[in-house]
């Protein structure tokens, strides 16, 4: 097992040259650079830059070296001082952007993740057990829907409904008064208060193709002799499904984990922006957008290592979950 | 709205200037004994009376720049709700915080008047400016604010190369920078290598404002010159050099980093609390104690607290803050065309109204075909007057004002508006009635008389008469169905054209390199004639896209593009005059021969008139334009004076 793990951490260094080179490149790729960008911006607002300032800009950032040279720069920094470069629309450390929003990001995706699994696996195992039911198709019949369903339509007709019938604001993560005020119990009251909104919109969608999932895992199993045998022995209902089918249906949850911890920083961009959370979902679109290289390229250098070392995880977790498993 | 003093027009010779010093006098003494009765805010008050602030009079020195107020008078209190977008949005608090040059705008965008500086002395030469700065005022900080602010700002700050690769081009002229000298503490001269005539003008733009941007006493222990501790600091810091903390820490004109510093002193009516950086989800700016403007009754300005800048990812959700009454005044965003109804219709349940903005912009689409085209027969095409006039001729304008812009607009060329005093109805006017028999025949005359089989008219050569008409439809996505309009317009006179929807950076790339037949952007110069002349003559050489070497030629002084012709030689040199001209009646009558010239000319076909967008105000909030100039060179709202704006109580 340790030599197991010692071994994906090795290779993740050479994955890691690979995706960082390849995301510095796409990033690069789209005619134009950030000043060409910044330029355009102002120009949407009708708002001009002294032609010179733009010139000394892109000197500044040393936009028109070769792009080998830029990258090398950026490694060398991040590898021999730890330094991801600075920002360039907003002068700031990379780092420090990054960080600034990661615990309200991580906040959110595990409120949201305890909230899908709550939601979907005794659902799932429900209709899975009670199937072509009444109930099942009722169960169906939502998850279809919660399906189809994007996500950020869903929140922009809650939010039209809100403002307009109720009045109420919804988006963001804090009421007005407690935006910058330090963390006290009425703060965290009032995430609470504004956070439920989010969660079960980023839910539904997640809920509905779990459910989904578990079913039909669900439904493999329980036709199996194993399950037979058991019930045969005199097995208490509940204690036989969740003993042996049910560990076995989890196999997908467990491998998801993977796609899990990128998603703390990726996941869900397009709900965070129109919901206006936050998170750094929003940041990472806005630096892709402005070709803020560093910033760009530091966040997609996160969201590699974490689907790295969230395969990881979910392999040795596979492992243990499911003794079938060989590590080879 | 006035301020003290009456408005310093044009060219002043020195008895006009003399003049308007007494008047200065006059208006301090009358005013002297109001402002003994000055009022402040009420949270100032307290902190006077408890000694934690100097009171009001020291604050605001001898001579402050008395607001008379767009309605009545004010009461204080509250915060101005707005919204910003999450990204490159800095010049959203630019446009309501930050625009406190020398000089400023007057509403009606067509002078300037007093601002930072009391008053001003032109040579006649327009080579030397000299500011009377304000006596006793202040920076945020309480510092005092005098002339050797201004010329540490330019001549140690922006002058300096490793700063600024380059000084900006409003503080040059004749290709070398002004040398900033201090006369006495309330006296300031710029002095200029050749005649700039511009300069009162520039200094209210929001590019202008150098001359107040850096506080010596802060600004200075970030210099070399004045720190030899500095190298530490940077360090302190993690950046890489000393240029990088200066700028961190005083950020320029239009950088995010100058909102990001609360620590900076600054002459603006609000101070930044909560700052503009990447992680912000708003901005918070709260009332500078020592700002130096006060109201007729001697209250000190501002009357509002603060301004609450919401930060949005999506602008669209802005929309969604209006209607539910989130925003007080808002017009960055929000105006577009296709807003407008959805905004008109919720007034009541938001409780706002909406207020007139006028583009700068002279024509909403300035067609230029390339008379410097690359193919020599194309070009003896588009060089021909008749065929220009012919294809203004064949344009429907009816339909696209009705379909595309909702009626809002009217047939136009180009040109000043019609609000402004330099316009010129021939320019403005000429070949916008549409008659396709006309057409038809000037097009005939021009020997495009043969057709092919499907009716469309051949080349000389017999080529297809066909060209391409380059739009950006991310930029300007209306601009592409006026074109597909347009298009179905010149079928009917046999010309075929493709509307060519292309990326902004090869848009670019090939006007730069004169690759285009054609492309259209939106005609500027309306308000702003002489900032933004590009459709006058050839003036930009990235602008003006239907003669690019001509106007290479133009900006590099002969020595590189191609000659232009004599009428547009004659254009460049009575711009050159109207340019280096102080007196503002003799620079409209050389505009004027010179707008004569461009309507015989008739180089750029235009569709209509830039059409008028709209802002939203809530009703309570009061002393707010209800029409007002739009443009980055007049940043609206600022010239309205947002330190007067306040909530009826």
């Amino acid at each position: 097992m340790l030599r197991f793990i010692f071994k994906r951490v090795l290779w993740m260094i050479p994955a890691l040259f690979a995706v960082s080179f390849l995301a510095f490149v796409l990033i690069q790729l789209p005619p134009g650079d950030f000043v060409t960008n910044y330029v355009a911006t102002l120009a949407a607002s009708n708002e001009i830059i002294d032609q010179n300032a733009a010139d000394a800009l892109r000197e500044r950032f040393g936009l028109g070296e070769p792009m080998l040279l830029q990258y090398g720069k950026w490694i060398w920094g991040i590898l021999v001082h730890g330094d991801f470069g600075t920002s360039f629309e907003w002068q700031q450390p990379v780092g420090d952007l990054v960080w600034e929003r990661m615990a309200l990001t991580l906040t959110l995706t595990l409120s949201t993740l305890v909230a899908t699994w709550a939601i979907a696996l005794p659902i799932g195992i429900f209709s899975a057990v009670r199937k072509y039911t009444i109930g099942d198709y009722i169960v169906t019949s939502i998850s279809f829907f919660g399906l189809a369903i994007p996500s950020f339509l869903l929140a922009l007709v809650l939010m039209y409904i809100a403002v307009v019938i109720f009045g109420q604001d919804v988006s963001g993560l804090f009421s007005d008064e407690y935006q910058n005020a330090p963390w006290t119990w009425a703060k965290v009251a009032d995430l609470i208060h504004h956070l439920w909104i989010p969660v079960i919109i980023l839910a539904v969608s997640g809920t509905a193709s779990l459910i989904r999932v578990m079913r039909a895992n669900l439904l493999d199993e329980l036709n199996k002799p194993y399950v037979t045998t058991a019930r045969a022995k005199g097995l208490s209902e509940f204690r036989l499904l969740m003993k042996y089918p049910v560990r076995i249906a989890l196999n997908p949850f467990i491998s998801t984990i993977a796609w899990l911890l990128p998603n703390l920083v990726s996941g869900s961009i397009v709900v965070a922006v129109v919901l206006n959370l936050p998170t750094a979902a929003p940041l990472l679109l806005q630096s892709l957008l402005a070709q803020d290289m560093y910033l760009a390229g530091a966040f997609v250098l996160l969201i590699c290592t974490l689907t790295l070392i969230g395969s990881l995880v979910s392999d040795i977790l596979l492992a243990i979950a499911d003794p079938r498993i060989r590590l080879e | 709205m006035g301020t003290d003093g009456k408005s310093v027009r044009g060219r002043m010779s020195r008895r006009a200037f003399l003049g308007t010093t007494t008047g200065f006098a006059g208006l301090a003494l009358t005013s002297g004994a109001s402002f003994a009765a000055a009022k402040e805010a009420p949270e100032l008050a307290a902190m006077v009376a408890k000694g934690d602030l100097p009171p009001l009079a020291e604050r605001i020195g001898e001579n402050p720049m008395v607001v008379t107020p767009a309605d009545r008078i004010g009461s204080y209190g509250g915060m101005w709700r707005r919204g910003l977008r999450g990204s490159s949005d800095h010049n959203g608090i630019l446009r309501c915080v930050g625009n406190n040059g020398l000089t400023r705008w007057d509403m009606d965008f067509t002078k300037v008047e007093p601002n930072v500086a009391a008053g001003w002395d032109v040579s006649d030469d327009a080579r030397t400016f000299v500011f009377h700065l304000r006596k006793g005022m202040k920076w945020s900080d309480g510092q005092p604010f005098t002339a050797d602010d201004v010329v540490f700002s330019i001549e140690d700050c922006v002058k300096n190369p490793e700063l600024y690769s380059s000084v900006p081009s409003i503080l040059t002229s004749g290709g070398k920078p002004a040398t900033v000298t201090k006369i006495d503490d309330e006296t300031v001269q710029f002095q200029f290598e050749e005649p700039y005539a511009l300069f009162l003008e520039q200094l209210a733009t929001p590019l202008g404002q150098h001359p107040t941007l850096f506080c010596k006493h802060y600004a200075s222990q970030f210099l070399p010159k004045y720190n030899d501790k500095l190298d530490d600091m940077v360090k302190a810091e993690g950046l890489s050099s000393w240029a990088d903390l200066f700028r961190a820490k005083n950020g320029d004109i239009e950088i995010p980093s100058r909102w990001a510093n609360p620590e900076k002193p600054v002459l603006d009516p609000w101070v930044v609390e909560e700052p503009y950086v990447g992680g912000a989800t708003r901005v918070i700016v709260k009332r500078n104690p020592y700002f130096w403007q006060i109201d007729t009754e001697g209250n000190q300005l501002p009357y509002l607290d603060g301004i609450n800048f919401g930060i949005s990812q999506d602008v669209e959700s802005l929309m969604l803050d209006v209607i539910s009454g989130k925003i007080d005044l808002q017009e960055r965003h929000i105006n577009s065309l296709a807003n407008k109804p959805t905004l008109a219709a919720n007034t009541e349940k938001g409780d706002y109204h909406l207020m007139e903005l006028v583009p700068s912009s002279a024509n909403v689409c300035s067609i230029y075909l390339n008379m410097c085209h690359k193919d020599p027969k194309m070009r003896a095409i588009f060089e021909q007057k008749d065929f220009r006039v012919a294809m203004s001729l064949a344009m429907d304008r009816e339909e696209i004002i009705d379909l595309i812009y909702l009626g809002q607009s009217e047939p136009y060329q180009t040109g000043p508006r019609p609000s402004h005093p330099w316009y010129f109805e021939k320019l403005s006017r000429q070949f916008t009635e549409r008659d396709l028999d006309k057409a038809n025949a000037l097009l005939d005359g021009i020997g495009l008389d043969k057709k092919d089989g499907s009716g469309m008219r051949l080349r000389p050569d017999g080529e297809k008469l066909f060209f391409s008409v380059d739009v950006i439809p991310t930029l300007y996505p209306d601009l592409v169905d006026v074109l597909e309009l347009v298009k179905s317009h010149w079928a009917e006179i046999g010309v075929d054209i493709k509307v060519n929807s292309i990326e902004r950076a090869l848009y670019y790339s090939r006007g730069d390199a004169n690759d285009h037949d054609a492309q259209v952007w939106p005609g500027p110069g309306g308000l702003d004639p002489m900032f933004d002349p590009r459709d006058y003559f050839a003036a930009h050489t990235q602008g003006s896209r239907y003669a690019v070497p001509w106007a290479q030629w133009y900006v590099s002084n002969g020595t590189q593009g191609e000659e232009p012709p004599e009428s547009q030689k004659q254009r460049m040199k009575l711009y050159d005059q109207a340019k280096a001209t102080v007196d503002l009646e003799e620079r409209g009558r050389l505009m004027h021969q010179l707008f004569e010239l461009t309507a015989d000319a008739f180089e750029t076909v235009g569709v209509c008139l830039g059409v008028n967008t709209f802002g939203v105000c809530r009703n309570n909030f009061l002393n707010t334009p209800k029409r007002e100039p739009d443009s980055w060179t007049y940043p609206n709202p600022a010239p309205a004076l947002p330190q007067q704006f306040f909530f009826e109580s």
